[in-house]
């Protein structure tokens, strides 16, 4: 092994023989698992998006009135322009703002009680063994179960309300979030703990000042990756359901499915990952301005809350 | 080569300056005392590892002074075992046989009043230096107001600056001021023993020594017994007042020196004539002790 790289060394830095120069264009251009500037990833994710929907225009392309001449059938795949010109009937008569607002609700409730439920209990079930086995065949169990066979249960606990809907994503994500915070706290490094011991400091305060604080962005990346499930799962439950309408993207959806309308289903399918993505940069700016030591972002909010809290003694530095 | 060196041994090489001979015993008990003390894991298995045995070695708690005792020797000699063991930490403690006692009481468990620095940086990242000092105060109940002055007392002891330094967070500081938050951090709770496990170990050459005076100025204010572990033999000879040699397998004392106090700065008193002398011989003791340790049949 050391004898590998002290000869690595002199090798680097020693001429190339001729003929084995290093193709120094493509590297430039291609660099192995290098950064790229953020014009050329723009025009990259630009150039990805242009070519879907070129694909998409030039299989349903043909002249007006004259569907049967498309390569793809308009009942199969509605052509670019069909789509977009549904825009306005999906945002007033289908209420998309609405009905997205009603499915972030949803998913707030659900995944928030399984972070009250799952966060506090993960972090004792890290610091108490006899409790993490006593919750491992829960645990085994929830990460397991095929969450779309849940839905018929919960109409049977819930009913078919909302109360169902939250439930049911609380269920489907409460044991991910207690085994990830579980996961975070187990990997805070001993030294931290045996520090804090000879500093004086209880079993409890171990747990409250030192485990649960420094776990804490870890804690929160998982809840982040998380919530992009939760989303996901909403959508299961607002699609299999009972009854008259329940409002929510899935039922919007499934409302067009009915009605043979393929427009607003393309349309919501393509909002439904711009509104999660959305979310998760919101998070991520959140996560990282409030454990700059972690994800080195300005920690604008800890400093504020600590001049608010310390008032003159310490200055606020945006 | 076997078992501890007795107490009291003044097995000082000939050195320009007199080593100091200890003083007689006033029946204070001892600041740190280890009887025969052994440490193995999984005893009795096929994985059994003996980390230290039959340990045995007394630090004397000088009135008004205390002293800086250092542990030298190579890697798996069972340094840090020694260490945790006084600060009662596992795995290392309990021992195995044997027992450990610190000012006449035998060591039960972790403590505020045995601080340890680590040579790792353990500054929790989400406290100021400000809260980082006063931890320890704050699990004591000491109230906001008063640990928050006694915390920027120690950080201007520390040579860090109160009003500049006390906001920030450790990922703002360099390496040598983690450790001299680690280390007021540790002395505000005005520990009688002071563990410190290589501390200085991750530091570049010349804030070390700066490190080195801050430690020997510090531990004159706060006249705590040190405990100081370190692979480098400058360090030992310019802070200890006593030196421990250790050598593995198994991990064990094999020799203990008294050392003159050095009064010059360590920028001074380490290109002194005397100096090089006493590091000379104690590196030739290291060796001798190595070499013996790995003739076979030992």
């Amino acid at each position: 092994m050391t004898e590998q790289t002290e000869k690595a060394v002199p090798a680097a830095e020693a001429p190339l023989p001729r003929g084995e120069e290093p193709a120094a264009e493509g590297h430039r251009i291609a660099p192995l698992r290098g950064e790229l500037s953020n014009t050329a990833a723009f025009f990259w994710g630009f150039t990805c998006i242009a070519g879907v929907l070129a694909v998409w225009f030039v299989i349903t392309a043909g002249p007006p009135g004259e569907a049967e001449k498309r390569m793809v059938s308009p009942t199969t795949l509605p052509s670019v322009a069909e789509t977009f010109q549904a825009i306005p009937r999906v945002f007033g008569e289908r209420k998309l703002v609405t009905n997205t607002l009603v499915t972030l609700k949803r998913v707030c409730l659900g995944f928030g009680l399984s972070c009250i439920v799952g966060v506090p209990l993960g972090i004792l079930a890290a610091c108490l063994p006899a409790l993490r086995a006593f919750l491992a065949p829960l645990m085994v169990f929830g990460r397991n179960i095929p969450v779309a066979a849940l839905i018929p249960l919960t109409f049977f606990f819930f009913g078919i309300g909302e109360f169902q809907k939250v439930m049911f994503l609380f269920i489907a994500s409460v044991a991910f979030v207690l085994s990830d915070t579980a996961a975070a706290v187990l990997d805070v490094p001993q030294r931290y703990v045996d520090t804090a011991l000879t500093l004086g400091a209880s079993r409890w305060q171990i747990i409250t000042k030192v485990l649960g604080p420094l776990a804490a962005p870890s804690i929160f990346n998982s809840l982040r990756l998380l919530f992009g499930l939760a989303f996901g799962y909403v959508m299961l439950a607002e699609l299999v359901k009972f009854g008259s309408a329940s409002g929510g993207l899935g039922d919007l959806i499934n409302m067009s499915q009915r009605r043979g309308e393929r427009e607003p289903i393309l349309l919501v399918l393509v909002i439904i990952p711009m509104v999660a993505w959305a979310i998760d940069r919101a998070l991520w700016w959140l996560q990282s301005d409030l454990f700059p030591y972690r994800y080195g972002g300005a920690g604008l909010i800890p400093r504020f809350c600590g001049w608010l809290l310390h008032g003159r003694r310490t200055e606020f530095r945006p | 080569m076997t078992g501890a060196a007795p107490d009291n041994s003044p097995e000082s090489p000939g050195s320009v300056r007199p080593a100091p001979v200890d003083p007689p015993g006033d029946g204070r008990p001892a600041a740190v005392e280890f009887r025969g003390v052994t440490k193995i894991y999984n005893e009795g298995t096929s994985r059994e590892a003996v980390a230290i045995r039959d340990v045995s070695f007394t630090i004397p708690d000088l009135p008004d002074k205390g002293e800086i005792s250092t542990f030298l020797g190579p890697s798996g000699c069972g340094k840090s075992t020694v260490l945790r063991m006084v600060a009662g930490l596992e795995p290392q403690f309990p021992p195995t046989r044997g027992s450990v006692h610190v000012l006449g009481r035998e060591v039960v468990g972790p403590g505020s009043d045995r601080g340890m620095v680590f040579q790792d940086y353990t500054s929790f990242d989400n406290r100021t230096v400000l809260g980082n000092v006063t931890f320890g105060l704050e699990c004591r109940g000491v109230p906001k107001r008063r640990r928050e002055a006694e915390g920027r007392e120690w950080i201007a002891r520390v040579g860090l600056d109160p009003r500049r330094d006390a906001a920030k967070y450790p990922h703002e500081l360099s390496g040598g001021m983690r450790q001299r938050v680690a280390i007021a951090r540790t002395l505000v709770l005005r520990p009688r023993i002071i563990l410190m496990d290589e501390p200085f170990g991750a530091l570049d050459p010349a804030t070390r020594l700066d490190m080195q005076d801050l430690l020997v100025r510090l531990w004159r204010e706060v006249e705590a017994t040190v405990m100081f572990i370190t692979h480098s033999v400058e360090e030992a000879v310019y802070l200890g007042d006593r030196v421990f040699v250790m050598a593995t397998t198994p991990g064990r004392i094999a020799a203990e020196i008294r050392m003159p106090a050095a009064d010059a700065p360590a920028r001074e008193a380490q290109v002194e004539p005397w100096f090089h002398e006493q590091v000379n011989q104690l590196q030739a003791q290291l060796e001798a002790i190595e070499a013996a340790a790995s003739r076979p049949g030992n």
